[in-house]
């Protein structure tokens, strides 16, 4: 226990460390080349407003030199938000992937596992069949991600059976149709510009991140991330039978129930802000368990710290690696497969 | 007052279970629940645990109704000590015992120093701190099964509910994993325990609670109630009860040539 105890503290230390380092370093790297110098400028400028603005002017902005305009609208436009989704959705997609393994008592289970990102992905392309535009294919993502999970709800409760099966069964028959509905709407969208906005989005990426998309999956993610949290120790006793969790006094299915709910939400947030982004949700909670151990005291805050550190890092090669971006979901896939397979072949066991 | 039941019926729909279950286990007693498979042992305990909803009769838990007690208060009334099995994720011997604390902790919160301490304690009573960074699946089956009992103390209930705890275990870690359960009894703790083994039962039972097709077959101290008969009915063997020079009592199988082919007649 201590030797995990130590484990975890390192982990969040070092993990909190780099993630600050990689904002940093994130904010430089791109097409547009800014030095270090005229970085930690612009950036020293943004504080000295910020600070201002909190003292009502007290402590007043002093900007400083060499930073153009030009300047601050990449790093604080562009990059900032880029950044910040990045950030946002690696920690989401981890907290969900760890916690839909520990109630459905599922070491394979992933964010998708119910149908959301399948769900999304019907109501991104339907958004972008009827050219309906960036904001609306991100609404529509999100509430059909959330319409598939309910259909997916009702759908178990009519069902009968052991109930977690019930639940799994569900999400794959309605992912199915979902994806069935995707492949429709892929054929009847016109091939020249339609079908490969589809394909493209699907392909999962961060590209035309704006502040509006942060601001838009803000507010889901934290409410859905907030519970998760406060709920973590007792997702421990949810991955044990559901009588030793009950005759232990928890309400297995009432808290089962909101952390199902929690997790969907902050996968519903996500992928409709960056389309279909594998293997995060699978990979990251994986490594950290190796590091920390399974309790979801500790799993779940080093998994979302993990998450974030992960995309971020995987987002940067995305935007640098080649002349033209390489959708993120791509990369992970080729960087979470390898990983996984490296981790579940290690010679020390215990998943 | 332990755990006493009145009256108690169950069904499954139209499959009766339990039928008209009296008994009670006082403080301090090891009740030993004897049966042959389906004979309604499990569905009993998941009654008294408040799992199942009996169909009728009463359930009191130390003199209170069981169905005017919430499950969180329960919980730290009575625990559960399932026979051990693999868990999705390998915990720790410690958190596995910290689980069972949760009883009494908030809703929202985690375990604090005051429930980390219970948890120590619970391991150091049934002797296996040194396990305590050792992973659930990593330890011997006898170990596994002390972790889990250890949970139950760390619950801080005084009532004990264990699922044929021997079950799995060698001849050895069976023996030593019975004196430590007989120890708790001498503390005060409640312990319920269903058994396959008749020697058990006189070795270490204060009393015996024997069902058959979900009716009480025979209830008392192990020496009134266990006889020569119950065995016969309940297993369809015969055996002789002889007592040792020691003054125990041993069950021992008749295997004369009649006996087996009646033997495995029921098989």
């Amino acid at each position: 226990m201590e030797e995990k105890l130590r484990g975890y503290s390192l982990v969040v230390l070092s993990f909190s460390g780099l993630l600050l380092a990689g904002i940093v370093v994130s904010f430089a790297l791109g097409r547009f080349p800014i030095g270090p110098l005229e970085l930690f400028t612009a950036l020293g400028d943004k504080f000295g407003e910020l600070l201002a603005a909190l003292t009502n002017g007290k402590i007043p902005a002093t900007p400083g030199d060499g930073v153009t305009d030009q300047m601050r609208t990449i790093l604080f436009n562009v990059r900032l938000p880029r950044i910040l989704l990045a950030c946002m959705v690696g920690c989401c997609l981890a907290a969900a992937g760890a916690a839909y393994q520990g109630v459905f008592q599922n070491p394979m289970a992933a964010p998708d596992i119910l149908g959301a990102s399948s769900g999304a992905a019907t109501g991104a392309a339907f958004a972008i069949l009827l050219q309906l535009g960036a904001r609306m294919v991100m609404v529509f993502a999100f509430a059909a991600s959330l319409v598939t999970i309910g259909l997916v709800m009702l759908v178990s409760r009519a069902a009968r059976g052991n109930r977690v099966l019930r639940i799994i069964l569900a999400g794959i028959m309605i992912s199915s149709l979902c994806n069935a509905a995707t492949s429709f709407i892929k054929l009847v969208a016109d091939p020249n510009d339609i079908l490969p906005a589809i394909t493209y989005w699907m392909m999962g990426s961060l590209a035309k991140t704006k502040a509006e998309s942060v601001a838009f999956a803000a507010v889901p993610m934290a409410a859905g991330l907030l519970p998760l949290l406060l709920l973590r120790w007792r997702i421990n006793l949810l991955t044990l039978s559901d009588d030793e969790a009950k005759t232990m006094g928890v309400n297995t299915g009432l808290v089962r129930g909101a952390v199902i709910v929690c997790a969907t939400l902050v996968t519903a947030a996500s992928v409709s802000v960056s389309g279909l982004i594998g293997w995060v949700g699978l990979v990251v909670p994986h490594l950290i368990r190796r590091l920390v151990g399974n309790n979801y005291r500790h799993l779940l805050p080093a998994s979302m710290l993990g998450g974030a550190l992960f995309l971020l890092a995987v987002d940067n090669v995305s935007r640098n690696l080649l002349s033209t971006e390489i959708p993120i979901g791509i990369l992970t896939s080729a960087v979470g497969a390898p990983f996984f397979i490296w981790l579940i072949t290690r010679k020390k066991e215990a998943i | 007052m332990g755990v006493e039941v009145r009256g108690l019926s169950f069904a499954y729909g139209a499959r009766r279970v339990l039928e008209d279950i009296d008994f009670e286990a006082r403080d301090g007693e090891l009740l030993a629940v004897l049966g042959p498979n389906g004979a309604g042992k499990s569905t009993l305990f998941n009654c008294v645990l408040g799992l199942l909803k009996p169909e009728r009769g009463e359930i009191r838990i130390g003199g209170e109704a069981l169905r005017a007690i919430s499950p969180r208060a329960l919980a730290r009334r009575i625990a559960y000590v399932p026979q051990s099995h693999a868990p999705t994720f390998n915990y720790s011997v410690f958190d596995m015992a910290l689980m069972g604390t949760t009883a009494h902790v908030g809703g929202f919160s985690v375990p604090g120093a005051a429930q980390a301490k219970l948890a120590e304690d619970a391991l150091a009573h049934v002797g296996i701190s040194h396990l305590r960074a050792r992973g659930f699946m990593q330890i011997s089956g006898g170990e596994r099964q002390l972790s889990l009992i250890a949970r139950a103390l760390a619950q801080q209930a005084r009532i004990l509910i264990m699922d044929e705890p021997t079950a799995n275990l060698d001849y050895g870690n069976r023996l030593r994993l019975m004196l430590r359960v007989k120890e708790l009894a001498g503390e005060g703790y409640t312990v319920i325990q269903s058994t396959h083994d008749p020697d058990h039962a006189f070795l270490f039972a204060d009393r015996v609670l024997a069902l058959n097709a979900g009716r009480v077959a025979a209830a008392g101290p192990p020496r009134e109630a266990v006889t020569e008969a119950l065995i016969e009915s309940l297993y369809g063997v015969r055996v002789r009860l002889a007592e040792t020079r020691r003054g125990n009592v041993r069950c021992e199988p008749v295997l004369t040539e009649n006996n087996m082919k009646s033997i495995e007649r029921k098989l």
